[in-house]
């Protein structure tokens, strides 16, 4: 089902704009009361939050994603990493998106979705791609890594410290034997990680460094050596 | 089907609007017949008046907000 243009019925119809708004009388009020009850017409609030909703599923990344996971609870989350990409220009709705997230599926949940909109989905599938073989593999390993994403992921904040990160890091190898680990810092994490470089390369020698470097995102890619 | 931005209607004709599909309001939040906040079917939170949705499907009132929107569309199979 696909829906017209947004109408605002305010020409003709009411008791006139108050402070920029419009002011129905009772009979328009009851004109749309019956169109909606009649399926002719929807109440919607921004129209950008709409547009936005609908652009996730035009894209390819959506598509790609789509194809190879299966679990909708998970496949709901990384459209909505999409989704926060798409507004991340706008703080005050990202914002909001992030609260929303966070409540429905705690930290965990916005976790994923951090890993989606900062493009380290990608760029791990495409790690995992050089050794893929079977397209379930894909599949199986993608969804272990998001269902376990800070067993296998380290997102470090501004708090973090260089000794807290090299311990982490090196417990967390230790413990989940992970085949890609990430340590992803962004805006002002970023320095935080890429000062660490040379000590995580030094503690994490069974693994070969793979990286994301812009001026805001320092991600590592540390990739286990077989 | 035609889209109706609320966002362009001031908060007394948001309130008739509900008033007139048997639901009610404390001038802040959407409630319902007997003066319960009504939650967002998806997040389970209030919805205020500011920021609500009315969609079809027994009438369901919503936050606007991308999660909700999304998951509305999911659930009806409804692409706007």
């Amino acid at each position: 089902m696909s829906s017209e243009p947004i109408k605002d019925f305010g020409e003709g119809v009411g008791k006139g704009a108050t402070e920029g708004l419009l002011n129905y009388s009772d009979q328009k009020i009851q004109q749309l009361i019956g169109l909606f009850k009649d399926g002719k017409l929807k109440f919607i609030g921004d129209q950008e939050t709409i547009r936005v909703a609908k652009e996730t599923k035009r894209s390819g990344e959506w598509a790609f994603y789509k194809t190879y996971i299966k679990d909708k609870d998970l496949l709901f989350i990384i459209r909505l990493g999409l989704t926060l990409r798409k507004v991340e220009k706008d703080s005050r709705r990202l914002d909001n998106l992030k609260d929303k997230i966070r409540r429905k599926y705690d930290i965990k949940g916005l976790h994923v979705a951090y890993f989606v909109q900062n493009g380290l989905l990608n760029r791990y599938v495409g790690i995992l791609l050089d050794d893929l073989d079977s397209a379930i593999k894909l599949e199986t390993t993608i969804i272990n890594t998001l269902k376990n994403i800070e067993k296998h992921t380290i997102f470090v904040d501004w708090r973090y410290e260089e000794s807290q990160l090299l311990k982490d890091s090196m417990t967390l190898t230790a413990a989940h034997l992970s085949e890609i680990f990430i340590i992803s810092g962004i805006g002002s994490a970023a320095k935080i990680v890429r000062d660490c470089e040379e000590k995580l390369v030094e503690v994490l020698k069974k693994y070969e460094l793979e990286k994301i470097s812009t001026g805001e995102k320092e991600v590592f890619f540390f990739k286990r050596i077989i | 089907m035609e889209l109706v931005s609320l966002k362009k209607i001031s908060q007394e004709s948001k309130i008739s609007l509900l008033k007139g599909l048997g639901l009610d309001s404390d001038g802040e939040y959407v409630l319902d017949s007997t003066g319960g906040k009504i939650l967002d079917r998806y997040l389970e939170i209030p919805i205020k008046v500011d920021n609500m949705m009315i969609l079809p499907g027994s009438t369901i009132v919503l936050d606007d907000n991308e999660i909700s929107i999304m998951k509305y569309m999911e659930e009806f199979e409804d692409e706007f």
